[in-house]
């Protein structure tokens, strides 16, 4: 009997007992919408998924020398980072996957939201998204004070010190978050079992329906299209495509691992053990988060003590929790996109998104000094540094929404900049900067609105 | 008519009154699983020495060389500080911005958290930076034999 003959024999009693022939029939029928738009951006929910493919297995390998304790965490890693042989590339492939799935996830989730996948009928495709963002960040988290050294213990105790804020559950929450009013090695043991076990379980679930929902419904297509112009076959064609990426993706991180096994040394991308953790020794000066919680940490800096007779962090983190509420429910408020039309005003919200984040990112870095900064002539020269280089970056955004699709609403993305400028160029407060953007914002988003539907009474009168 | 409501009805209102027995069983049973579990992932409070402490050797030390030593009291952490003129002063080491352990600077005699530069003088006052609250004071004195006693401040 032949290879052929054997497979088809294989394939035949498969699907005389399981009925598989439908599926391979759906997958030869699987197509990928092509249009007007950039294909790549279809790449990049698997480019994710090829880096947590790489964290699962390079995760395991870590357990097999972890061991959590007071005397053994940092020490294990150490060994492992010396002495094991290999063991440095894992854990330098291990965090270099982890800063590259972060970066993919947000490439995929903010050109999802511009391209406006979100709209029906996957609502549900872009809110299980959503939490596979916030299961990420806080695999990036958790996993941070694992190696139970100095930076990840005081990373930790900011980051934890957050949930105080939320009503009512705050102190039970930090208590079992922290196994204790502190962060100790309960704590590690926590974070522990959450990065190994919790958050892997629960996102291999989210992951598996999200999946599942594009396999059902297949990728969106552009905006206004209401059937695809014209589609490219998933197999082989797309997925070679996406074969080949991964291949990229492989050898990108293979290189950088390879080459800079402690990370680019910039700060918050950076994994040197450094010290051991020590409840008893002061922070640190230019201690920083991982870069993707800078734009939250340079945030909690800007607010005051207090405001409103309330606590200046409460209110920060308050804000940062409706941003995010808004963010998850985006199919819902974009009201034009659910009905199969154009929203240049969701468009220009999410550059709104990237231009804020991108200030406050740049800021927390120290952009424009030497190293941390902390007398109020060097402070200021970040803040003006930082709010050049972002608003050469809007100027550019605007630009190119403008040639390449005929945008003419700005009124978020320019907020974000006017408060940028303000700040940075006229040395507002932050905070004063951005309720004079905000108020300009909200003022000119009404009037353009009353205008719209005034307009469009008369043309129907 | 009357009658006719009562017998339709009367089958909805025994299924309407087992639904809602099942419905308030299922409840229960939810509850009796949750609430081991909720119980079980609060920590114990912390047992330990409390009331007074004294600074080890070692402690003592620590605090002559760099002018401040953070040393466990009741669980918490507290900084001992000697100010230029001899004084010494406890405060928790705690920011009560988000809890980063705070640092000394003998240079300017103030007291700094690096995580986000929260000031503070050298009666717990918030001088700049973020912190909503002072910080908590604790009594250091020296005993006449030397020794460094830490107590938490008596409300």
């Amino acid at each position: 009997m032949n290879d052929h003959a054997k497979k088809r024999g294989v394939m035949a009693w498969l699907d005389r007992r399981y009925q598989i022939s439908p599926l391979f029939e759906f997958l030869r029928h699987k197509e990928v919408p092509l249009g007007s738009h950039w294909m790549g951006w279809y790449y990049l929910g698997g480019v994710t998924m090829f880096f947590f493919i790489v964290q699962i297995i390079t995760g395991v390998l870590l357990l097999m020398y972890y061991q959590p304790g007071e005397a053994t965490a940092y020490e294990s890693i150490h060994f492992l980072t010396t002495k094991v042989p290999f063991g440095w590339l894992i854990r330098s492939l291990h965090s270099w996957s982890a800063h590259l799935m972060i970066v993919a996830l947000l490439l995929h989730m903010f050109s999802t939201m511009m391209l406006k996948a979100y709209r029906p009928p996957r609502e549900v495709t872009w809110v299980s998204g959503y939490f596979l963002f916030l299961l990420t960040l806080g695999f990036g988290f958790s996993g941070y004070l694992l190696p139970w050294n100095k930076l990840a213990y005081f990373a930790t105790t900011v980051g934890t010190n957050i949930v105080v804020s939320v009503p009512w559950l705050g102190d039970w929450l930090l208590q079992v978050l922290r196994g204790g009013p502190d962060v100790t090695i309960n704590t590690l043991y926590r974070f522990f079992a959450g990065h190994v076990v919790i958050l892997p379980l629960a996102f291999v679930g989210i992951i598996g329906l999200h999946l599942l929902l594009i396999q059902r419904q297949g990728m969106a297509p552009p905006i206004e299209a209401r059937v695809a112009p014209r589609g490219m076959k998933f197999f082989p064609s797309f997925a070679l495509r996406d074969l080949l990426l991964w291949l990229a993706c492989l050898m990108a991180l293979l290189t950088l691992a390879v080459f800079l096994p402690y990370g680019p040394g910039i700060p918050g991308m950076d994994w040197e053990l450094g010290d051991k953790a020590d409840p008893l020794a002061p922070a640190y000066p230019g201690i920083k988060p991982e870069w993707y919680f800078l734009w939250e940490y340079q945030l909690l800096k800007e607010f005051p003590p207090h405001l409103f007779g309330l606590e200046g962090p409460q209110i920060c983190l308050f804000l940062i929790g409706i941003l995010l509420g808004i963010w998850a429910i985006i199919p819902w408020l974009d009201r034009k996109a659910y009905v199969n039309k154009p929203s240049p005003e969701f468009s220009d919200f999410g550059w709104g998104a990237i231009l804020f984040l991108t200030y406050l990112t740049l800021k927390g870095w120290d952009i424009g000094a030497g190293g941390p900064a902390e007398d109020p002539a060097a402070l200021q020269n970040i803040a003006r540094v930082c709010a050049w280089w972002t608003l050469g970056a809007g100027a550019v955004v605007i630009l190119f929404r403008i040639v390449r699709y005929q945008h003419s609403w700005f009124w978020l993305s320019g907020a974000a900049l006017l408060q940028v400028a303000l700040h940075g160029l006229l040395h507002l407060s932050y905070l004063r900067a951005g309720v004079i953007a905000g108020a300009i914002a909200f003022v000119a988003v009404v009037a353009t609105y009353l205008m719209e539907s005034r307009a469009r009474q008369r043309s129907a009168g | 008519m009357e009658e006719k409501a009562l017998t339709t009805s009367h089958p909805n209102t025994r299924r309407h009154f087992l639904d809602l027995l099942l419905g308030a069983s299922a409840l229960a049973w939810l509850a009796s699983v949750a609430y081991p579990i909720i119980r079980y992932l609060k920590p114990l409070p912390q047992t330990g020495a409390t009331g007074p402490t004294h600074l080890t050797r070692e402690e003592a030390g620590k605090l002559e060389l760099n002018k401040f030593v953070i040393v466990p009291v009741s669980g918490q952490r507290v900084i001992v500080l000697q100010a230029p003129d001899q004084q010494l002063f406890a405060f928790s080491a705690k920011c009560t911005h988000e809890g980063c352990t705070i640092t000394y600077q003998p240079g300017q005699s103030q007291l700094w958290c690096p995580c986000h530069d929260g000031r503070f003088d050298l009666t717990g006052r918030v001088l700049s930076g973020p912190p909503p609250q002072p910080l908590a004071k604790f009594t250091a004195q020296r005993q006449p034999d030397g020794a460094i006693v830490i107590s938490e401040l008596k409300a």
